[in-house]
């Protein structure tokens, strides 16, 4: 089977937010919600400045604290490693909501929980993610990360560095980020205040 | 500095609904207990306490599906007998199921004569099973919650206590006077858990607290304090120690759904 995942060139995102604009307007993602956002931080210190604009969605982790916690089954993993909801079983509990470690979910006004599936119906046609389709710059690429003929399997090889979001807690994400302007990797909040 | 377009969804996603769930699971399960005991002792006041355990149960299960945006899916994690052992939430689910059908055993049985073929000490057994589970599902809902550091393992402690305080000050208000030492020694258990957890919270964590929460932490802890030292005064310290448990469970839900830095 495909392991399918998304890497995220951070070199070629300029933060213009068509994905974020796409995902909403192709999952109809009600107001005051988002199954995808864009993080804007500064790097570095003057004169050496640069912007790290870092999308930021689901990401289908391989071990997903937010599935074993659903007391459903609502929430469950395909044997393409998507992480989905089925809404019709779900009982808006928010379980899964409190076990994302990067705030990905959230309840749908129509009482289910809500989450990037990677446009799991786009997928069923043949068809690419919105926010892949749409980007300007072609900083996003899906595919299956197994198959090593697919881009993402290539990009992901030919990469020096690549990093994930929070990495120290053991859900092995499958959205990737590439060349982040820091080269100490992706930026963190260390502290709230 | 960070700035969003669009917004992770970091607002609260448990309510105050959520908060008396929290607070109202503890009333059912620490009853429970104390009616398994009871019943599975003979005591005398052992139907008063079935009762007592029912009504909870029942309200809290009301709350639970008040509160729901998917009340006509509520009843799916009992329909599909699904198996989730994973999820303490289902282990919530079905430890007050059991609870709740042990209890319609014992109290029906004066009415449905087969019932009566029931020896009492197996609904009895089937409430101390599921009562134990019920008091201990909403420490496991929490602590399961890696990256939410003020809800860690001392959850696991601090509400089934502050729920067998909570109980035990109802015993207490209603004339139970074998509540009386148990509820003190429970009264002073929480205290230290309360002293305790502050200690285990660092970084941005120990700072959120501090920020959000302090206050109210400071004046159930005095609550709680007061009703361990008030045992020359049941009444007044069993009061004290119910409304410093609830501010607790309530003050620990709401603060705790803070996500720790590292974004």
């Amino acid at each position: 089977m495909a392991r399918l995942g998304m890497l995220i060139d951070l070199s070629a995102c300029v933060g213009c937010a068509a994905c974020a604009v796409a995902c909403k307007m192709e999952n109809q993602v009600p107001a005051g919600a988002s199954r995808l956002w864009i993080r804007e931080r500064e790097v570095g210190t003057f004169p050496d400045l640069a912007v790290e604009f870092r999308p930021e969605q689901c990401n289908h982790c391989e071990n997903p604290p937010c599935v074993p916690v659903c007391p459903t089954g609502a929430s469950y993993q395909t044997e393409d490693g998507l992480v989905k909801v089925d809404s019709a079983k779900c009982i808006a509990c928010g379980a899964c909501v409190a076990a994302c470690p990067y705030n990905a979910r959230f309840i749908n006004k129509n009482g289910y929980a809500d989450k990037c599936t990677f446009c799991s119906h786009r997928l069923a046609k043949g068809q690419q993610p919105a926010c892949v389709e749409t980007c300007p710059t072609y900083a996003r690429v899906f595919g299956d990360l197994d198959d090593p003929n697919s881009e993402i399997a290539k990009a992901l090889k030919a990469a020096k560095r690549f990093d994930v979001l929070r990495p120290d807690q053991g859900t092995r994400p499958k959205v990737i980020y590439l060349n982040a302007p820091s080269k100490k990797g992706l930026t963190q909040e260390v502290s709230n205040s | 500095m960070t700035e969003f377009y669009g917004a992770p969804n970091t607002g609260e996603f448990w309510h105050w609904t959520n908060a008396l769930h929290f607070v109202l699971v503890g009333l059912a399960g620490g009853m429970a207990l104390l009616a398994a005991i009871l019943t599975l002792r003979q005591h005398p006041e052992r139907s008063r306490y079935v009762w007592l355990a029912a009504v909870l149960i029942v309200l809290d299960l009301f709350v639970l599906w008040a509160e729901s945006p998917a009340r006509w899916r509520f009843s799916h994690i009992w329909l599909f007998l699904s198996f989730q052992p994973g999820a303490p939430i289902w282990w919530g689910a079905w430890g007050l199921a059991a609870s709740l059908a042990a209890t319609a055993v014992l109290l029906l049985k004066r009415w449905i004569v087969p019932l009566r073929r029931i020896p009492e000490m197996v609904p009895g057994l089937v409430l101390l099973v599921g009562s134990l589970v019920a008091l201990a599902y909403p420490g496991f809902a929490l602590a399961i919650n890696t990256t939410r550091p003020l809800w860690n393992n001392m959850m696991l402690f601090i509400f089934p206590i502050t729920a067998l305080l909570m109980v035990l000050a109802i015993a207490l208000l209603i004339g139970s006077t074998w509540a009386k030492r148990w509820e003190v020694l429970v009264a002073v258990l929480s205290l230290a858990l309360l002293v305790a957890y502050p200690l285990t919270l660092q970084g941005a964590a120990r700072e959120h607290f501090n920020h959000e929460g302090l206050m109210g932490y400071g004046i159930a802890g005095l609550l709680i304090a007061l009703a361990a030292l008030l045992f020359r005064n049941p009444r007044w310290g069993a009061a004290l120690g119910l409304a410093g448990a609830v501010g607790l469970r309530w003050l620990l839900v709401m603060v705790g759904q803070f996500q720790s830095p590292g974004l």
